[in-house]
């Protein structure tokens, strides 16, 4: 059967410290748009971790919630790329071909997670910092829609690695900028397909839930939480 | 109307074509520097990056997608007036064809430009063509940005063909009166138009044909500018009322701009004898009964999302009707129903200008409804982490292009009833028969009885 | 080549122009060797009547079935023309509706262009050669004239004429006045 990679988020176990954030930019040479340009809200971060906070000051709860690209499996940017930029592919994950790209940004407007990151200049990094650019992830130039590809690079280059030693891919091989920073592994990757994975067990949690179900796009990424949105307790 | 000789509407018709005074000069000079200033901000567009318009996340539709909408409803203005009004046999639509065909083909042309001036790499947009690329792979048909290409492109050359046959005639007229290197111009335009009974005959069947034709293609083409925004799972955008909403707020807006239209050519050209009140009071009406359309798809729309309560659509009603985006929303409803309707409804009001005014009002008001339609969803989908604490404002690049398209519409105007007879003359005159409209009487007259004029 | 021979005369209205055409077929001139010009349709006088013509109705509806069906095939191309099938989560490869939104304006398309095509070719135009024509057609004068007389039946075709109200007498070609 074919693989079906996809993510479990413990969010009891995340502490919002953000190294998945700062670990995903420097996996994918994404560009700092300067604070002018961040201030008129075009900050690029594939990876983001949101904050909400509950109640006053002192009974303040706080929930952290990373949210990177579902690569959901009925994708509402897929259909409406006239360009077939964003594309499903056989292994499920949302792929984005930069180069096919002509920036009509009606996949950013189709996508409910607001996930999708516009290229509004050509990035530049000041030297030496030009040197730290992962050579195995293209720059994106402008005009490009962006957004976490499951660091598909590190998933290329381990099934290339596998199947040059002739062995199938072993479960937790494949981790991502993020999975592999999380200092309290609060995030794993693998393959959904695979019953006796990591991933597809605790997917099967009864802690688990998804984002934005309710939208039907069928996304990739669970996330386990102890209560549930009425407040009960799972055990 | 006064019964006029052929000659005298010839002569009428014909003065704008001969003269042309200094004050034009100046008015089609100052309307094509700000044209020049548009392709100059896009020019910048270009070479610095999309990042000069104010688009952000996550409203990455602003001003550019809002005049393209706005553009391609005004287009309808020709389509009702010139089809429509042709195939009821309403001969008072006689005068207004021609102004309002102008219209939709101008009108669509700068809507069409900005399908390829809102792209963030616009030197690729030949890649929306269906051709066999090297890449390997076709367009996405699925796309609603395909079939905007495909309907776009469809209306654009059905409507510029039913402006131009019937010009055909008036190209020979001018031609016989032309003289020298100008003479050989229209001569080549009219195609050796003669004026035989064959070639009318077929030059009246092709036009209802393209009147038949044209109309659905123009409905077509505005429900799929809709579905740009309703294929989209985008709260207030996934709504199915969108294509009709959308098919008769262009109507709306069309009218509203043949009016101005109208009125202007009345004025500047001297054609009070042939755009005369009757005329903005049939179209006056016609805008009342649009503006009413218009009032109820609004309200069909906001009533159902308001008694469903979704939180997601709320959200988004709110903002528009009480939040920040309220002084824009009910300055629209203002534009659109609550200044047309007395205006038009009252028939001491339905002036020219009465009509003008309400016209302008409409013109501004359905402005606002395409920048309320995409900018609020956008700005509040559903996650709250996402939602926009400073707003979108349009740079100088946006509102720069928006005037340009507004000055070359009115240049490109000006342009054409320079060299064309803004007024279709042979309809004109062939309108002006006791028995016209079809009705073959077939009488035939006894040799050597009076003669009469006509 | 040049324009025919003509014999013409110009009247000032469509009543006129009435009497100049029955006047020419008492005379016994055959219907298609009258030529008849005017700037203006005159549809519901008889003698702008010519043969009705259902044929550009049908014409335009084959070209938009043609056009339709290309328009079809088109669609279908685009979305099956690929080495793999492309992943679409279950939904149709060929989907009906795009399908259906291609075919449709591609079938209105054809229509108007066939008709504009048929227009162009059933007048025969553009033709900017030397053809029969007077400028004082677009003055408002009708055109009634014989292409192509019989020698000697100059004289009579042309006291027909003036005395059914010709406002002027002319003639191309040999029968060229000055």
């Amino acid at each position: 059967m074919a693989r079906q990679w996809g993510m479990v988020i413990d969010l009891d176990r995340c502490t919002g410290c953000e190294a998945c954030v700062v670990a995903c930019r420097a996996e994918n040479n994404i560009a700092t748009v300067g604070d002018d340009q961040a201030a008129r809200g075009r900050a690029i971060h594939w990876l983001r971790v949101e904050r909400y906070y509950e109640g006053d000051f002192p009974d303040v709860k706080v929930k952290f919630m990373p949210v990177m690209c579902q690569q959901c499996g009925a994708a509402p940017c897929e259909p409406v790329c006239p360009t077939f930029a964003s594309y499903h592919t056989e292994e499920g994950l949302n792929g984005q071909i930069y180069n096919r790209c002509i920036g009509t940004r009606y996949c950013s407007n189709a996508c409910p997670y607001n996930l999708r990151f516009f290229n509004f200049y050509n990035a530049s990094w000041d030297k030496p910092l030009d040197l730290q650019l992962n050579p195995d992830v293209s720059v994106r130039g402008v005009g490009v829609m962006e957004k976490c590809t499951f660091c598909v690079q590190r998933i290329k280059a381990s099934e290339i690695q596998a199947e040059a030693e002739k062995r199938p891919l072993k479960d937790g091989e494949v981790r991502p900028a993020c999975v592999q920073s999380c200092p309290t592994r609060a995030m794993v990757f693998g393959d959904l397909n695979d019953p006796t994975s990591e991933v597809a067990r605790l997917a099967r949690s009864n802690r688990a839930t998804k984002l934005l179900e309710e939208v039907g796009t069928l996304p990739q990424v669970t996330y386990l939480k102890r209560d549930s949105w009425n407040g009960a307790e799972n055990s | 109307m006064a019964q006029k000789t052929p000659e005298q509407i010839n002569d009428d018709l014909l003065r704008p074509l001969q003269a042309t005074s200094l004050k034009y000069k100046l008015i089609l000079a100052f309307f094509f520097a700000i044209v020049v200033a548009a392709g100059l901000a896009f020019a910048h567009q270009i070479d610095y990056g999309i990042g000069v318009a104010g688009i952000r996340r996550p409203v990455f539709w602003g001003f550019y997608i809002t005049n393209f909408v706005f553009w391609i409803g005004l287009s309808h203005a020709g389509t009702l007036i010139s089809a429509i009004l042709r195939l009821c046999n309403a001969t008072w639509r006689r005068p207004v064809t021609r102004c309002a065909e102008v219209i939709t083909v101008f009108a669509l042309s700068i809507g069409a430009t900005f399908p390829v001036i809102h792209l963030g790499r616009p030197w690729l947009a030949f890649w929306l063509f269906p051709y066999p690329s090297e890449r390997g792979i076709w367009p996405n048909v699925r796309s609603p940005l395909l079939w905007d290409f495909f309907a776009i492109n469809t209306y654009l050359l059905g409507s510029v063909t039913f402006l131009l046959l019937p010009m055909i005639p008036d190209f020979a007229l001018v031609r016989d009166r032309a003289m020298g290197f100008r003479k050989k111009i229209y001569s080549a335009l009219s195609l050796g138009w003669t004026g035989t009974p064959k070639q009318w005959h077929r030059l009246e069947t092709a036009m209802h044909i393209m009147a038949i034709a044209v109309i659905p293609v123009a409905v077509s083409v505005h429900s799929i500018v809709s579905w740009d925004f309703a294929m989209a799972p985008v709260p207030m955008w996934h709504s199915t009322i969108f294509a009709p909403y959308f098919v008769a707020g262009a109507i709306f807006s069309g009218i509203a701009a043949l009016i101005i239209a109208m009125a202007l050519l009345r004025k500047f050209l001297h054609l009070e004898e042939y755009l005369l009140p009757i005329h903005f009071e049939n179209l006056g009406k016609l805008l009342l009964v649009m503006s009413l359309l218009w009032f109820y798809f609004v309200a069909s729309e906001r009533l159902t999302a308001w008694y469903g309560n979704e939180p997601s659509e709320m959200t988004v009603l709110l903002l528009t009707q009480r939040g920040s985006f309220s002084p824009l929303f009910w300055t629209m409803v203002f534009c659109n129903f609550l200044i047309p309707f007395p205006i038009l409804a009252i028939k001491k009001f339905r002036t020219i200008t009465g009509c003008v005014i309400a016209s302008i009002g409409v013109v501004i008001g359905m402005w606002l409804e395409r920048f309320l339609i995409i900018v609020p969803s956008l700005s509040r989908k559903y996650l709250p982490y996402a939602w926009v604490t400073a707003p979108y404002r349009p740079t100088w690049v946006e509102l720069t292009i928006t005037a340009g398209t507004f000055a070359a519409m009115v240049m490109l105007y000006m342009l054409f009833s320079k060299f064309i007879p803004i007024i279709s003359v042979w309809e004109l005159k062939a309108g002006q028969h006791p028995e016209a409209e079809g009705a073959v009487t077939g009488h035939k007259l006894p040799a050597g009885s009076e003669a009469g004029a006509d | 080549m040049a324009a025919p021979d003509t014999i013409y005369g110009l009247f000032p209205g469509p009543a006129a122009a009435e009497r100049g055409m029955n006047a020419l077929r008492d005379a016994g001139v055959a219907r298609e060797k009258i030529v008849v010009m005017s700037d203006e349709p005159f549809e519901e006088y008889e003698f702008t009547r010519t043969e009705r013509n259902v044929t550009m109705y049908r014409l335009a509806a084959c070209g938009g079935i043609v056009g339709g069906t290309l328009g079809f095939l088109l669609a279908r191309y685009m979305q099956v023309a690929y080495r793999f099938p492309l992943i679409t989560g279950g939904m149709p490869l060929v989907s009906p509706f795009p399908t259906g939104i291609v075919t449709y304006e591609l079938t209105m398309l054809s229509a108007i262009v066939t008709t504009v095509i048929t227009l162009l070719v059933t007048t025969s135009l553009p033709n900017w050669k030397p053809k029969v024509y007077d400028e004082e057609v677009s003055h408002g004068l009708v055109l009634i004239g014989v292409v192509d007389p019989p020698e000697g039946a100059r004289a009579d075709l042309e006291s027909r004429l003036q005395r059914a109200g010709a406002a002027k007498i002319k003639g191309t070609g040999r029968f060229a006045r000055n």
